[in-house]
């Protein structure tokens, strides 16, 4: 066994050696754009899934979602709920909010959209878009006629829905129309940008100023909790339940149902891509090692008549076909880590749902690896098993 | 020469097909050979000599007939089987040579005793002595090439030696080389068959070629025409 393998790499190593080791290199080369491509596609659709989990899970809904009972329109007793909450073991934010949508006018412009009110003071641990302002002062717990808007609401200082914004500036006066009726004058006291328009779309005052608009006090809409980690939300709503919480409770994902539709779209993206590379792989490196076997042909005859069992020139060829998947794929790991990793971090891309960058999961690259390593094994094994299939006459002396 | 039979041959048949019609390279043919005779297969163009020398060095597979080899009949065996016979029980010298170009004149030699499992310093020392037997020592890292046509034939001489064949097939190994090195060639066999008692079954169509040998097997349209010593 071990001689034969041996025997196999001498056959492959002369093979290579002997051959024109330009076209060589270039094939190498070919292979690891083959799997640049490969990690690539993969890594910039889970970077863009994550850079939008991210933001819903940092500027909108946090980790966990509590909302009214069934035919409820407030949860009550807010104070009491969130303090129970509060005491959990790896909550370390809790956030009441109201939500409410309500139509903000200024000057002859205007246009409905989401206000949120909030203890600045909570939410900030519970969301982080109190670090994307772009112009004036986040909202304080005591401040009253005074809105925090969103960038796409704002205009004034850029944005993608130009269309539709105020073109208010920090220190402009608005007009809001709350749905019970009531219309308040609020001054900008500052914009945000947190770089995804779900988030920019919103606006906030505080929940001082919004329970002295709708006549109520320790009820909310929603209340955000913010877990130590990602990814065991269901553990902690878990306990909740088992505390006796009766209200709704979800985890964040629940909530992404647009970026759950994208995340879907880009696996299945992704996943043809990843189809189509290796097939490109198994196609070039099948031609190359038929085209190997048919121009070799007289000296796989050769080895065959002098006792070379077939076994050792199917494994020769797949040793070579190994070798350059193998070479291409170290290479291509030295241009993905050294060289599109750094400028993508330098230069991440620009999403309507934020920065995104390269994310270049182990696991995955392993997984690209070893398909594309799979391939190999299948597209040098069918033309050199092909080739010794012939008769040994027909190989040493056909036409 | 001995009078133990090496190699039996009884009815052997090999019919080409194409399409509908039959080709007979071989009909019934049988004889044998002793251990330590050096045999010619002879016969005009188109007589059957090569293919005869495939059915028996295991190249082909006749239609039918039996090889009996040592007491052995090797057409039973299974492919992998015959692919060990070839490399350990026989040689094979080939009219156009049939080297590797890739490989050196030792590396050409000794692949048989590698596919063996030989040790490396054993099988290059092997292959450096059967190369310095036929009179290549100094050649041993040209490639094919770099080889004239006669040099090419030793290498593939000492190729087919390495691994100390019982029966050593050559198929008209002169027809390419010029009186020289052909000469060169056919008392190298002679000296290998006195000396080491190596049986050699030759297929030659040069008359002259028959002072060489001990034994000749005359083939006409596929059929055994004489044979005789």
């Amino acid at each position: 066994m071990f001689n034969n393998a041996k025997l196999s790499l001498f056959l492959a190593f002369k093979s290579m050696m002997k051959g024109n080791k330009s076209t060589l290199l270039l094939i190498i080369f070919i292979m690891s754009l083959i799997f640049v491509n490969l990690v690539f596609i993969g890594s910039i659709f889970l970077g863009v899934t994550e850079a939008t989990n991210k933001q819903v899970i940092n500027s909108l809904y946090s980790n966990i979602v509590i909302e009214p009972k069934k035919d409820e329109k407030y949860i009550s007793d807010v104070y009491s709920l969130e303090q129970k909450i509060t005491g959990v073991p790896g909550i370390v934010g809790v956030s009441s909010q109201y939500v409410t949508g309500a139509t903000l006018s200024y000057k002859d412009k205007h246009g409905t959209w989401t206000l949120r009110s909030i203890n600045p003071d909570d939410e900030m641990k519970v969301t982080t878009n109190h670090n994307y302002l772009i112009a004036g002062e986040y909202l304080s717990r005591l401040d009253e006629n005074e809105i925090l808007l969103g960038k796409e609401i704002s205009g004034g200082y850029g944005g993608d829905l130009d269309y539709s914004s105020l073109g208010a500036k920090v220190g402009d006066t608005i007009d809001v129309l709350f749905d019970n009726g009531i219309k308040k004058s609020y001054k900008v006291k500052g914009i945000f940008d947190a770089n995804f328009i779900q988030t920019n779309t919103m606006a906030y005052i505080s929940q001082k100023e919004m329970e002295s608009v709708i006549g109520l006090d320790d009820k909310a809409s929603q209340i955000l909790v913010k877990t130590i980690d990602n990814g065991n939300e269901d553990v902690y709503i878990k306990q909740f339940l088992e505390m006796g919480i009766k209200e709704k409770i979800d985890p964040w994902t629940v909530y992404s149902g647009m970026v759950k539709n994208i995340t879907n779209s880009f696996d299945m993206i992704a996943m043809m891509i990843t189809a189509i590379g290796l097939f490109v792989a198994v196609i070039t490196i099948f031609i190359i090692v038929y085209t190997s076997t048919i121009s070799k042909r007289k000296q796989i005859g050769i080895l065959r008549a002098v006792g070379i069992e077939e076994s050792i020139i199917i494994q020769s060829y797949i040793f070579q076909a190994l070798f350059i998947v193998i070479t291409g794929i170290f290479i291509g790991l030295i241009i993905i880590f050294f060289a599109i990793k750094p400028w993508f971090i330098e230069h991440p891309l620009k999403f309507p749902i934020g920065l995104a960058s390269l994310m270049i999961l182990p696991e995955k690259v392993s997984m690209n690896a070893i398909s594309l390593i799979i391939a190999a094994l299948a597209a040098g094994f069918i033309p050199s098993w092909m080739a010794v299939r012939k008769s040994i006459i027909d190989t040493i002396w056909g036409d | 020469m001995t009078d133990v039979t090496l190699l039996e041959v009884k009815g052997l048949s090999r019919i080409y097909g194409m399409g509908d019609v039959k080709v007979k390279a071989l009909n019934n043919v049988s004889f044998d050979i002793k251990r330590g005779d050096f045999a010619a297969i002879m016969g005009k163009s188109g007589s059957g000599k090569s293919t005869l020398l495939h059915q028996l060095g295991l190249l082909d597979s006749p239609t039918s007939g039996e090889i009996i080899f040592a007491g052995k009949n090797i057409l039973e065996v299974s492919e992998s089987r015959k692919a060990r016979f070839r490399l350990s029980k026989f040689g094979y010298v080939f009219q156009e040579y049939a080297l590797l170009p890739e490989l050196g004149a030792l590396e050409n030699v000794y692949l048989p005793a590698m596919a063996l499992g030989r040790k490396k310093e054993e099988y290059i020392k092997a292959g450096t002595e059967v190369l310095e037997q036929v009179g290549l020592g100094m050649r041993l890292y040209h490639r094919p090439r770099e080889m004239s046509g006669g040099e090419q034939q030793r290498v593939a001489i000492a190729r087919a030696l390495i691994n100390r064949p019982d029966l050593l097939f050559a198929d008209e190994p002169t027809a390419n080389l010029d009186s020289g090195s052909s000469k060169q060639v056919l008392e190298l066999f002679q000296e290998l068959n006195r000396e080491t008692g190596l049986t050699i079954l030759m297929v030659t169509h040069e008359p002259d070629d028959i002072k060489y040998v001990n034994k000749v097997i005359w083939l006409k349209d596929g059929e055994l025409a004489e044979q005789g010593t």
